[in-house]
């Protein structure tokens, strides 16, 4: 077995930190783990993807996911959702997109407007078999007042969804272990992405 | 984010491969670790940090990496076990040092971590391979693919190292280095911390005649360090067909898995050792083969290797490499897996190329997302009082630190960015050969790094020196915030009493003016001030990291003030936009209709843009409204 997860969205988001809480959740179930973070440069307010992947030893190696491989993809951000398409295709993967925009400076700077959530998704449909967006960083600043706990609510639609395949109570172990300073709000970011989730 | 480094013996966890060699480093009971922060190296000593204290060794981060590796080297001399780590160019600053240090050996361990950077994600310099530095010292050099390989290396480094009395690499890349993977931990030994150093006259020095012996007995500790590690070190998967394949470090685990993808069962060769390389290895390997590929990331050291040797045992063996591959940037499963295809005339399953014109095509005209200074960096600030000073047409010297960021447009402000410290020496040649006001954009980290030099040199040799602005957020801000003799702060967190950049300028007898770098009118009188000086003159423009204040605020429950513009007032200006345009903070927002207005969430309240605006156009959010 092997399943390869991607994550994408801006440098500060929390994408390395969820990347983190996945890998760790599946390091609980028994799998074998790989993956990349990238670091440095990238951070400030860049795009950073991140990979995991988990499943047999024998299956793994790279630390990279291969170009149209993913089987899921978690977008942070709806822009960084289409330019994850490269890791993605229409027989294999799944879109998790949480719709909160993060324009870009560049946007204003070359002129060069942010497109409509309708016209990212057109974008993305050819290269997903499921597609499911949700307002969760909308969510965590409406319910928790914290608009960056939109990743663990995010985290938690893609489990509650099963488009992760992991158990609830290992990704709530995982989330207890990488952030034990912020975990009652984390956790009910999570509990909020589950909700959303199984009604997808 | 917790790291889970310090797990039980025996605990299976997911550790960054720069986690796994601190953890290594800790299991091999290091007393003493000393590093200048340097990503794709910066976890390393990051995670030592953070444990020092518990596990019960002794960490700083030095003012750069030949302080730190002598700092090292010192311990290892006393029979305390030492590690250091850096980036390649790292490598350069620290060289004078560690190539003697290989002639006179040392009495425990010392290792010296170095990452690599192909294609260049977090360097700006070159894409240096760190491999040739291990054949121009002499010194013996190990390389793991993975996390696990990180935490076993670094242990096996030690013993290497204190076996044959002589600092040992430890080489990895970027996707060596930030590549996660499951690790099972092992004892951890307990940590040494006290030696002594024992007078050795003609030992600790390489002054002839002693020069040739001790050269002499590299080559002899080389050759034992081949015999016996050369057939533990590097493995042969064995395979079926007349056509191996040789890989090391992430370059490995591709071609294992680009195998697994085309159904091949090909024998590889596994090099865990680069220096030296093992002839007896490679012999073993290709004597019987018809062909062999070697996946070498960056240059083909192992290549040429492989030739020379074939030249003896199979002369009629054909060896693909970089006539395949290329040279620059590094490789992924996309790079390899089309070459694995030809060699073996199998077709991947996916045709990438196909694929990604369909994806240029999904992209085509999205707006970009290039890195940024982030809202409220003092930087931003900065460069932009510099630039209403000396407009577009000062010679800009730009060095490494976050404001490299000013490459990139609306900012442009950074002509050239060499190595550390180099503005500085550089922006000294021009002014002596051109009557171009020059400016130079250094660091606070970067001074105490490599900036003294020049600076001092100013001093003794330009009457007509450039106008020197350092950017002095307090921190070692881009590599993650470490600490510097500035910040007040050691890598123990020990409160230390700190240097103050003014006052080692002063004693360079240098003008020096320090301003908030959050006070536009200010920095602009002090530029102004300093334009009118002819000699040595320095600007520094002080202000906290704003990541740092936000999340000093966030942890005393302060809220940030925040700025809000005035849609009304905004109507009466003309050319706002262009003040927004170039003053460009991640706040700012293009309304859907006209003008712009500031996004709360990414307001991190430096308060700058009401400065540049006319009078009234933003206004202070009361707390109240938060």
């Amino acid at each position: 077995m092997k399943f390869d997860v991607m994550l994408t969205g801006v440098g500060g988001e929390g994408v390395l930190t969820s990347g983190v809480v996945i890998a760790r959740a599946a390091n609980l179930e028994g799998h074998y783990v790989r993956g990349v973070q990238l670091h440095g440069l990238a951070q400030r307010g860049g795009v950073i993807p991140t990979f995991v992947r988990f499943g047999s030893e024998d299956e793994i190696h790279s630390p990279g996911i291969m170009q149209a491989n993913a089987d899921l993809i978690l977008a942070f951000e709806p822009l960084e959702a289409v330019r994850a398409c490269y890791y993605a295709r229409k027989e294999k993967t799944i879109f998790v997109i949480s719709d909160h925009r993060y324009i870009p400076v560049y946007s204003s700077i070359l002129d060069i407007p942010y497109p409509k959530l309708g016209e990212i998704t057109r974008r993305v449909i050819p290269f997903s078999k499921k597609f499911s967006v949700f307002s969760a960083h909308g969510l965590a600043k409406e319910e928790l007042g914290n608009m960056i706990l939109g990743t663990t609510v995010l985290i938690g639609a893609a489990t509650g969804m099963e488009a992760l395949p992991l158990e609830e109570d290992n990704v709530r172990k995982a989330i207890e272990t990488t952030v034990p300073g912020e975990l009652e709000k984390n956790l009910e970011a999570f509990e909020l992405g589950l909700k959303l989730g199984r009604s997808e | 984010m917790t790291s889970e480094v310090l797990g039980r013996p025996g605990e299976k966890v997911v550790l960054l491969g720069n986690e796994a060699i601190a953890r290594g480093a800790v299991e091999a009971g290091i007393g003493v670790a000393a590093a200048y922060p340097g990503t794709p190296s910066s976890e390393v000593p990051m995670v030592l940090a953070s444990v020092a204290d518990e596990v019960g060794f002794y960490f700083e981060y030095s003012t750069n990496e030949k302080v730190a590796f002598e700092t090292a080297a010192g311990a290892a001399w006393c029979g305390v076990r030492a590690i250091t780590a850096m980036k390649h160019f790292g490598l350069n600053v620290a060289s004078d040092s560690v190539l003697p240090v290989v002639y006179t050996g040392v009495r425990s361990g010392l290792v010296v971590m170095v990452a690599d950077d192909p294609s260049g994600w977090s360097s700006a310099q070159s894409e240096q391979d760190t491999r040739y530095y291990a054949r121009l010292a002499r010194m013996p050099m190990i390389e793991p693919s993975n996390p696990q390989e990180c935490l076993d290396y670094t242990k096996l480094a030690f013993d290497i190292s204190e076996e044959f009395e002589i600092p040992v690499f430890l080489r990895t890349t970027t996707k060596v280095s930030h590549s996660i993977g499951t690790v099972e931990l092992g004892e951890i030994r307990e940590p040494k911390t006290r030696g002594e150093f024992r007078k050795d006259p003609g030992r600790f020095y390489s002054i002839r005649p002693r020069l040739q012996e001790l050269h002499g007995r590299v080559d002899d500790k080389l050759g034992r360090i081949e015999e016996k590690y050369g057939q533990r070190l590097n493995q042969v998967y064995p395979g079926e067909g007349n056509i191996g394949i040789i890989a090391l470090g992430v370059g490995f685990e591709y071609c294992r898995e680009g195998l697994l993808q085309l159904g091949l069962t090909t024998p590889i060769a596994k090099i865990g050792m680069t220096h030296p390389m093992s002839e007896e290895f490679i012999t073993g390997f290709i004597e019987d083969k018809e062909a062999v590929l070697i996946l070498e990331e960056l240059e083909p050291i192992i290549e040429d290797f492989v030739k020379q040797v074939a030249k003896d045992v199979n002369p009629k063996l054909v060896v693909h490499g970089k006539d395949m591959l290329p040279r620059s940037g590094e490789y992924n499963l996309e790079t390899i897996l089309p070459v694995l295809g030809e060699v073996f005339g199998k077709k991947p399953e996916v045709d990438f190329k196909a694929h990604e014109r369909q994806v240029r095509e999904a992209e085509r005209g999205l707006p970009p997302r290039k890195p940024v200074l982030c809202p409220g960096c003092p930087h931003r600030s900065t460069f932009y009082a510099v630039k209403e000073v000396f407009g577009d047409r000062a010679v800009y010297a730009g060095d490494i630190g976050c404001y490299i960021l000013g490459i990139f447009e609306p900012i442009e402000m950074q002509d050239f960015v060499i190595s550390m410290g180099a503005s500085a020496g550089l922006a000294h040649g021009i002014t002596r050969v051109s009557d171009q006001d020059v400016v130079v954009f250094m660091g606070d980290s970067t001074f105490f790094h490599s900036g003294l030099p020049p600076l001092v040199n100013y001093s003794f040799n330009a009457k007509r020196s450039p106008l020197v602005v350092i950017m002095d957020n307090a921190i070692t801000a881009m590599t993650g915030h470490q600490p510097h003799p500035g910040s007040g702060f050691t890598g123990m967190g020990e409160k230390v009493k700190p240097v103050k950049i003014e006052d080692v300028i002063k004693g360079f007898g240098a003008k020096v003016r320090v301003v908030s770098a959050f006070n536009q009118r200010k920095l602009i009188e002090a530029l102004e001030e300093l334009r009118e000086i002819e000699g040595p003159r320095v600007l520094v423009a002080r202000g906290e990291c704003r990541l740092l204040t936000r999340r000093r605020l966030k942890s005393k429950g302060i809220p940030i003030v925040k700025y809000v513009i005035d849609a009304d007032q905004w109507k009466v200006h003309e050319d706002l936009e262009e003040i927004a345009e170039q003053f460009a903070c991640p706040a700012f927002m293009q309304g859907e209709e006209s003008g712009y207005y500031i996004d709360l969430d990414l307001c991190w309240g430096c308060g700058v843009c009401k400065q540049i605006f006319p009078v009234g156009v933003v206004e202070t959010l009361r707390r109240e409204a938060l």
